[in-house]
């Protein structure tokens, strides 16, 4: 028999005397116990995320400029001229102009987009209208040119009970 | 049908606790075996197998099908930790027990087990470069290819390795009856 070949053996005999060893059991325990662990995680890193998102997109809602309140700026008081012997003579009235009625943008929106692959059925959540940059138009799939990608389009976010922010829709306003 | 590694590896990473476990069972035998061999200690196996599978739910994205199998992923996984042990740790400690077999062939069982640990401490011997290419290909009949992709190492390599591992093996085992 070659040297080799009677190494060979000797190792078959090794092998077949190992071939039940097995980890024990409570590093099946353990292990499971991390993955579990490293499940949870993920999803308060998810939620996480999506908080942060939607509290961003509330943020920029409310950060951007708003119209600045027209001042009222108050009339100088005028001294009452002292009336003295003639009566005064009637003031003419000015006929009031008739309002002009302002039409308001015809609000223009898209269908809902999922954001999650997989979630739990929806019971209850919360619409909320944020504003996003045009760039993400794209990652559901929607054109946007390019010199606009970093304009800022309304969005209603669907966040449902768990806190995961949904779907989304966009929204656009129309004269 | 049954679900391949890579199949289970995937489900796992997206959260399926089932795939994982199963994933687990199918090659925790193998990733024990390798560490227990490569290092003659129990506690050392157990720590590596379970710091091998926590490395696979960390970062087990990194798996690229197209570089080897499951099994050598976990097997390249398991060599680092096991090299690092090595590093640290004399080779005269010897832990393994086992339970004795019953009275009527006591005797032949503690010849033959004799013989076997001889030839442990043989492949214990052995420098780490041949040792884990002949645990590899002969303990854990891993094939060339799945034994280059765990070495990180052309199967050229594994094949030279291997033939010198034995060589120098039977050297050492001259005399050793196992059969």
């Amino acid at each position: 028999m070659k040297s080799g070949d009677w190494a060979v053996t000797a190792l078959r005999a090794l092998a077949e005397h190992d071939r039940k060893r097995e980890a024990p059991e409570e590093v099946e325990t353990r292990l499971l116990a991390a993955f579990r662990k490293k499940q949870v995680r993920r999803q308060v890193k998810t939620v996480a995320l999506a908080t942060l998102a939607v509290a961003a997109g509330i943020t920029m809602f409310f950060a951007r400029p708003q119209p600045k309140p027209k001042q009222v700026v108050p009339m100088p008081e005028r001294r009452q001229p002292i009336a003295v012997a003639a009566a005064p003579a009637p003031m003419p009235t000015a006929k009031p102009k008739p309002r002009q009625v302002k039409r308001q943008p015809r609000e223009v929106v898209t269908q809902f987009f999922p954001l999650l692959d997989v979630a739990t059925p929806f019971e209850r959540g919360e619409l909320l209208r944020v504003t996003v940059p045009a760039s993400t138009m794209r990652t559901v799939g929607l054109p946007v040119n390019e010199d606009h990608l970093t304009d800022r389009v309304y969005a209603d976010v669907l966040v449902g009970q768990e806190g995961l922010a949904r779907a989304i829709r966009f929204v656009s306003y129309e004269q | 049908m049954i679900a391949t590694d890579a199949a289970l590896l995937e489900q796992a990473l997206t959260g399926a606790e089932d795939a994982f476990t199963a994933l687990y069972r199918r090659r925790q035998g193998g990733v024990y075996r390798f560490a227990l061999q490569m290092t003659g200690s129990s506690a050392i196996a157990e720590d590596v197998t379970q710091e091998a599978f926590l490395a696979l739910i960390l970062h087990g994205t990194r798996y690229d099908e197209e570089r080897g199998t499951v099994a050598s992923f976990l097997y390249g996984i398991a060599r680092n930790l096991v090299l690092r042990r090595i590093d640290r740790r004399p080779w005269a400690e010897m832990e393994i027990t086992e339970e004795c077999a019953g009275p009527e062939d006591l005797l032949e069982e503690l010849t033959r087990r004799e013989s076997i640990e001889q030839v442990r401490q043989a492949v214990l011997s052995l420098p780490p470069v041949f040792r884990e290419a002949v645990v590899l290909c002969d303990l854990q009949d891993s094939s060339y290819e799945e034994a280059a992709a765990a070495l990180d190492c052309p199967v050229g390599t594994v094949r030279s390795r291997l033939n010198r591992g034995r060589a120098m093996l039977a050297r050492k085992l001259r005399g050793v009856a196992v059969v």
